[in-house]
């Protein structure tokens, strides 16, 4: 990390990136739906984490917007809640290196329920108020998929030396 | 945010970003349509067989309807004429397939493939085999999202079949429940009646079935009676849909246009030889096969001409050309128009405007 190294093999990030964007819109069953993960936040969570030079809350803007427009919400509503996950998740970043995984997790599942009290707060102020507990379900889940997707994505990251 | 909800600066951009985007949804629907693919390259003969068995039987079934369709459709023009009101006979209708569903719980939204380009216009109505499923609300390219009727914040205007009793139809966000707002305790309605959407609001045609009832609960604790009902369209089950291009005329314009259709037909059918018989009113329905595009309409008696005051939209276009029309056109349907009853089509107008319902 101390020497700047030429950045190498950025197109893995944004490999995952898409496929982030492709699992926030698969079908799954109806009774899952409520448990799905927020992909995209997770992965920014983690290349926010591991490249914090690179992946930034400008890069969280642009793809929430892509987020938004596939949902068909008002342009800036994702945008606005990746960026502030990603705000936090820097803004927390030293800390967040040295947790251990199960530490980690807690501090990913407040993230994430604040970031979804957010979304509530700014669906309903657009008219569509969702039930309020089942919203903090997908920040649940997250949370627990967390450790799979941080040593998957880090065991990724060291094959491929992505810098 | 505040942009895009108040303004529509943003639709360009967005429907740009979309057209990159909603592949994806493209995208991850590929495991399904592939496993279909497989799925029907493998069907099993005898499979095969007892399917065309079914729809052999079912298309008998539904020719046989057809063609008592066919009569009543004529009577109904007959009567239509004799009220001198006019009504769409049929709506020129596409296909499209479903491609998407909308990955928030919340809401019950799908996305088909069709959009802009296609002709699709915002707010269209979009139908499935069995009932109406809902409206078009945003529209991308080649894409658009149609709201369902059991969302939250859909509501539709319906009339209950059998005895024409008005109400509202709101969704629940429950995709098996719609509820019906505001029916009096008294209202003559009951488990098991056919709610068809009424054409008020304007928004979506009379006459298509929307849900059966399932259940009325008399609660006296309550003002009014709480009516259940399950949408007939399988919201959550069908994969092709019918989009529903509907008559963007007014009232007017159609009795104009359809005034004039007639004058042509009257001048053919004067023209070779002076047989003043086969155009009249009940050649109407036969004629739709032949133009699909535009609704065919019921032409409104064609010789307005003889109450050229009352009639406001329709007399410069059939005064004119309404004199050589008039022997072929005043054969049986001479006696109720020649009452100057021109003034009454704006009423069937004018009715569906006052309660315009909440819809969205």
């Amino acid at each position: 990390m101390a020497r700047h190294a030429p950045a190498r093999n950025g197109w893995v990030v944004w490999l995952t990136f898409a496929i982030g964007l492709l699992l926030s819109v698969s079908p799954l069953p109806q009774f899952m739906e409520i448990f799905r993960p927020l992909w995209l936040a997770l992965l920014l969570a983690f290349w926010a984490l591991a490249l914090p030079h690179k992946i930034g809350m400008v890069t969280a803007w642009m793809l929430g917007l892509a987020e938004d427009v596939l949902y068909g919400t008002l342009l800036g509503q994702n945008a606005l809640i990746l960026t502030l996950i990603t705000f936090l998740v820097l803004s927390l970043q030293q800390r967040l290196r040295m947790f251990p995984m199960w530490q980690q997790c807690l501090v990913i599942l407040v993230i994430f329920g604040l970031a979804q009290l957010v979304q509530l707060w700014l669906s309903a102020l657009t008219g569509n108020r969702q039930p309020t507990l089942a919203l903090v379900l997908p920040a649940l889940v997250s949370a627990l998929l967390w450790p799979w997707v941080s040593y998957g994505l880090r065991g990724l990251r060291l094959r491929l030396k992505v810098n | 945010m505040v942009v895009d909800a108040r303004f529509t600066l943003l639709k360009p951009v967005r429907s740009q970003m979309s057209l990159v985007l909603m592949q994806s949804y493209w995208i991850a629907d590929l495991p399904e349509r592939l496993y279909q693919g497989v799925a029907s390259q493998f069907g099993s003969r005898t499979e095969l067989a007892a399917d065309n068995e079914k729809l052999k039987t079912e298309n008998l079934l539904l020719q046989g309807r057809l063609q008592k369709l066919a009569a009543l459709t004529e009577q109904n023009v007959r009567l239509r004429e004799l009220l001198n009101s006019s009504a769409l006979v049929n709506e020129k209708v596409e296909v499209a397939e479903l491609i998407g569903m909308d990955p928030n719980p919340f809401t019950h939204r799908i996305i088909i493939n069709k959009g802009e380009r296609d002709g699709v216009v915002l707010g269209q109505p979009v139908l499935d085999a069995r009932g109406l499923m809902g409206q078009v609300v945003e529209l991308m390219p080649y894409t658009s999202r149609v709201l369902l009727l059991t969302d939250a914040t859909h509501s539709i205007p319906v009339q209950v079949n059998r005895n024409g009793l008005r109400a509202i139809a709101s969704g629940t966000g429950n995709p098996e429940r719609l509820e019906l707002r505001h029916v009096a305790d008294t209202a003559d309605i009951k488990e098991g009646d056919l709610l068809v959407s009424s054409g008020l609001g304007q928004r979506f045609p009379a006459g298509y079935p929307v849900a059966t009832v399932k259940e009325v609960i008399h609660d006296s604790g309550q003002p009014f009676a709480i009516v259940r009902a399950v949408p007939t369209a399988a919201l959550n089950r069908s994969r092709y849909l019918l989009l529903v291009f509907s008559d963007g005329r007014s009232p007017e314009e159609r009795a104009a246009d359809a005034a004039q259709q007639q004058e042509s037909l009257d001048r053919q059918a004067a023209d070779p030889s002076a047989v003043p018989s086969a155009t009249v009113p009940g050649a109407t329905p036969a004629a739709t096969p032949n133009k699909p595009v535009v609704p065919a309409t019921v032409p409104k008696p064609a010789a307005t001409g003889h109450s050229t005051s009352s009639a406001p939209a329709a007399a410069p276009v059939a005064t004119p050309a309404a004199m050589p029309a008039k022997p072929a056109a005043s054969k049986p349907a001479a006696k109720p128009q020649a009452r100057p009853a021109a003034t009454k089509p704006a009423t069937p107008a004018a009715a569906p405007a006052a309660p315009r319902a909440r819809e969205e």
